[in-house]
């Protein structure tokens, strides 16, 4: 019999909720009250997420953010500043003991990533995992990837593109060096693709998720059972959101 | 003074440190170490920076304080190491 575990669906939620709906279940699972969970979510509006240690002053045009509607969060994971827009962002959370995820940090990386590889490869696209954290397909990036692990549990949460709109980042993020904005972008738009770009057409969040889903089962070897937050998860998320990803102490803390 | 330095580190990530140092005694006031790296525990990245206050802006001294604190607390980088994060705090120096 296949172990269960929880998969979760939260569209359009904010970037403090998002984070906070992670955190709030690496708690949860940490306690031993609910199963190793994956989520499938996106955001709105549409927000940029900055690693750890990153300085949000630094990385983030706040200005234009705020011209275009576009949130700010600073995650509890490392790496690097993502424009969340168009894509499905997946978060899986499991205890760090469990039997399926491997001890050593980039091995387990590269484990999870297998899921998000999987998943693709149910749409008809091959992709490679290349370290630290990103998934390629064709050279170019199409998923980036961070992980944490705190009171013994992983909490590994990522993208994927289902399209992308590199002028509208680079407008958000700032760049070391304003003179060359125009090479940066050509450069990135050669390293990036999308599920939208390499199939020629639009899939669904919905689609894409179903592929996904599929993906963790077939690395995992387990069923994903749609579920619920718990109660608990519901007022945790409240505080993590209240305390810690909708204030400014946390956001600006770098 | 202040300084600010962007470092690639060979085969890792991108650091960017910001330092307030004593330029008389060479020795660093507040650090503040940020960037697209990986760090376990995360916290240990502010307990590094509060352990830095005081250190003499040398290679040799900043490169075994820097590994004799990752020892101490158990860190383990992904994307940056003792010898990036040393190169990056001297970059800083006018």
């Amino acid at each position: 019999m296949k172990e269960k575990w929880r998969l979760l669906k939260t569209e359009d939620k904010t970037a403090f909720t998002n984070m906070a709906i992670d955190r709030a279940v690496l708690v949860t699972n940490s306690e031993g009250k609910v199963p190793p969970t994956v989520r499938f979510y996106t955001w709105k509006p549409p927000a940029i997420s900055i690693g750890y240690f990153q300085s949000l002053e630094e990385e983030v045009d706040l200005a234009v953010c705020k011209e275009l509607g576009v949130d700010f969060v600073r995650r509890i994971t490392g790496g690097g500043a993502v424009f969340h827009d168009k894509e499905l962002t997946y978060s899986i959370v499991i205890s760090e003991s469990h039997p399926q995820i491997p001890r050593n940090i980039l091995e387990s990386y590269g484990r999870i990533c297998g899921a998000v590889m999987n998943g693709l490869k149910n749409l008809g696209i091959e992709s490679k995992y290349v370290p630290i954290n990103d998934i390629v397909t064709n050279g170019k990036k199409i998923s980036g990837n961070a992980q944490t692990r705190k009171i013994k549990t992983v909490l590994q949460h990522g993208t994927v593109l289902l399209d992308v709109d590199v002028e509208k980042m680079f407008s958000l993020l700032k760049v070391p060096d304003e003179k060359i904005r125009d090479k940066l972008i050509s450069d990135v738009k050669e390293r990036v693709t999308s599920i939208r770009h390499l199939l020629g057409k639009n899939i669904s969040f919905d689609n894409v998720a179903e592929a996904m889903k599929k993906g963790f089962e077939e690395e995992f070897n387990v069923k994903l059972t749609p579920g619920k937050l718990t109660e608990e998860e519901i007022i945790l998320t409240k505080k993590f959101e209240k305390e810690c990803f909708g204030s400014r102490d946390w956001n600006y803390k770098k | 003074m202040q300084g600010k330095s962007v470092y690639k580190v060979p085969n890792g990530k991108l650091l960017k440190i910001f330092l307030d140092y004593n330029k008389k005694t060479k020795s660093i006031n507040k650090i503040n170490i940020t960037g697209d790296f990986f760090a376990y525990p995360e916290e240990a990245i502010e307990i590094m920076e509060n352990q830095l206050r005081n250190t003499l802006l040398d290679r040799e001294i900043l490169l075994n304080k820097i590994n004799s604190m990752i020892k101490e607390n158990n860190i383990e980088f992904i994307g940056l190491n003792a010898e990036g994060l040393t190169e990056g705090i001297l970059m800083c120096l006018k």
